[in-house]
């Protein structure tokens, strides 16, 4: 098991915002998060790269007890992130960006460069360009790119694909694919539907900080309570559509 | 038609001028404003390194530089020292000074740091004051005759001017190779943004911890260079807000973050101020505050990034022109 989230909680007062929730990884897989807008998924999400601190309940990262552990000591054990506002450094180039991942594993300044060319190719990026410059869909790429350089073993991905145009959208589920192909274990949470039903084998879907429903994309939309949590108590239509066979 | 200079034929002519502006102004007012430029351009490089380069604004260097200035003073006094045996106490003190105020203020986030060096920088400054051993509110004096080289007691400012440049050279150096390494590369993420350098990786306490470190290390050589260049030190030239505040104007005007940016704003503060001391004379002291003040509102207001900021937005179009033409 690469990552194993048992019961965590989180509680802002008297407000549960996650109220135990299990998450098993293995190796290899794309899981998806998935609920409606305060579901608790962030604030699990935030658990689990050690950005908050869970009130309760332990998490594993192929083995060790990241439960305490700083966002610093997530990234060094291989867990690595993106935000869903991306954080780009923008006085620094593309190239630089990426570098201050890649130093992570190569502490020298023409191995940590070297390795960041390598990442911005895979991405699509241009180097030399200023992070200041960069639209949305270079920002999002640039999130990613920078986490990859840190050599993850497994990508938390934080609605990195919203706010795509849909050619865009294609692209960034390739490039998250290729990603996935190189042996990245990815974890997604995302509200673009067609992003998860495409890419995830498995999808957790949250509700007022419980764990509702999880299985596979096709088992999930039709479940009472997936369709209850995004059309409330009553609702009988599937609020999530497959997409088409074979495009998987 | 424009010509904009490459940037190595820039840095050649930066060079020569500083090598040979006593030669091209042998006055002694001149030399002694090309001391008091290369003072506050070592001052506010130091300072660059954390409160620029890491965006962790200090607002309280004036305690590096007072332990700086007092460390060889003391010791000639107490010990009969020569000043230049007692520069690196001054360091190492004012190391130990940052990581005691890095330590906890490096756990909190928004403006605690900034505040903590200023509460720090003032207790200091009125402990001083009131500590007999120190000389109090009087202060200490240096060697008045030279017993020697090591007494760095000299008659005119040459030799002080190339001393002065010496350190100056060597801490743009340091900080050049900061900016290439990985430790400057963690310091400007730290800068955008903390929890994304987090997220990478970036030990950002100790990376902030170390700057600081670096940082005071620097201010306090830039205190002992004023000690025995002045051969006189009180709680207020050494301690005083204004000795913080003039390093944090200094790097802002010109660019704070980047390596030429306080050599800029030195370079306009500092003749500025000899000018206003010269028009108004003692009555115009309170001037270097307005104009302090003013220089505050105009960077804030206009030009954030610094007057380097500025001209390098102006180069691509003056090129653009120049092709034209």
């Amino acid at each position: 098991m690469l990552l194993e989230a048992k019961s965590v909680a989180k509680s802002f007062g008297s407000f549960w915002a996650v109220a135990g929730a299990d998450l098993n990884v293995e190796e290899g897989e794309i899981i998806g998060l998935i609920g409606p807008n305060g579901a608790g998924k962030s604030t699990f999400f935030n658990c689990l790269a050690g950005d908050t601190l869970p009130t309760a309940g332990r998490i594993l990262f192929n083995g060790v007890d990241l439960t305490r552990a700083s966002p610093e000591a997530h990234a060094r054990a291989g867990i690595g992130r993106t935000f869903q506002v991306p954080a780009t450094f923008e006085d620094m180039s593309v190239l630089d960006n990426v570098m201050v991942g890649a130093f992570l594993r190569h502490p020298h300044r023409n191995d940590a460069r070297e390795q960041a060319r390598r990442i911005v190719e895979l991405t699509g990026l241009k180097p030399d360009q200023s992070g200041r410059s960069l639209g949305t869909p270079g920002r999002k790429r640039l999130g990613i790119a920078r986490a990859l350089a840190t050599e993850p073993r497994l990508l938390l991905l934080d609605e990195a694909l919203a706010g795509l145009t849909p050619s865009e959208l294609r692209e960034a589920i390739a490039l998250a694919r290729r990603i996935h192909e190189s042996g990245v274990t990815i974890v997604i949470v995302e509200h673009i539907m067609e992003v998860i039903m495409t890419l995830a084998r498995r999808v957790l879907v949250f509700n007022q900080g419980h764990v509702v429903a999880s299985g596979t994309p096709e088992e999930v939309v039709r479940d009472e309570a997936v369709i209850e949590a995004y059309l409330g108590r009553g609702a009988r239509r599937p609020p999530l559509t497959p997409p088409p066979a074979g495009e998987h | 038609m424009i010509k904009i200079a490459p940037k190595g034929a820039g840095l050649c002519l930066l060079a020569a001028a500083l090598l040979l502006f006593p030669f091209l102004f042998p006055d002694p007012f001149y030399q002694d404003i090309g001391v008091a430029f290369l003072l506050a351009a070592i001052s506010a490089s130091a300072w660059n390194i954390v409160g620029g380069y890491a965006g962790q604004v200090s607002v309280g260097h004036a305690m590096f530089f007072g332990l700086g200035a007092y460390a060889p003073l003391l010791f000639y006094t107490l010990f009969g020292w020569p000043p230049l045996a007692a520069i690196p106490v001054g360091i190492l003190l004012s190391v130990a000074l940052a990581v005691l105020i890095g330590l906890p203020t490096f756990r909190l986030s928004g403006h605690y740091f900034s505040m903590a060096t200023i509460a720090v920088a003032e207790l200091i400054r009125i402990f001083f004051g009131t500590w007999a051993l120190v000389g109090g509110a009087i202060g200490l004096q240096g060697p008045a005759v030279a017993r020697g080289w090591w007494d760095l007691t000299f008659r005119g400012d040459l030799a002080y001017y190339y001393i002065f440049l010496a350190v100056l050279g060597l801490l743009l150096f340091v900080t050049y190779e900061v900016g290439r390494r990985r430790f400057g590369f963690y310091l400007r993420a730290i800068k955008a943004s903390e929890r994304a350098a987090r997220s990478l990786g970036v030990p950002v306490r100790l990376t902030k911890l170390k700057a600081l470190a670096l940082s005071a290390a620097f201010t306090s050589a830039a205190g002992s260079l004023y000690a025995v260049k002045t051969g006189f030190i009180d709680p207020d030239s050494g301690f005083g807000i204004l000795v913080s505040v003039q390093m944090v104007i200094v790097a802002a005007l010109g660019g704070a973050g980047t390596l030429f940016g306080p050599l800029v704003g030195a370079l306009i503060l500092v003749p500025l101020q000899s000018a206003a001391n010269t028009w108004f004379g003692g009555g115009g002291s309170g001037l270097t505050f307005i104009i302090y003040g003013g220089i505050i509102v105009l960077i804030a207001r206009f030009e954030p990034g610094g007057l380097l900021d500025l001209w390098r937005r102006l180069v691509p179009r003056l090129r653009r022109r120049a092709h034209a033409a």
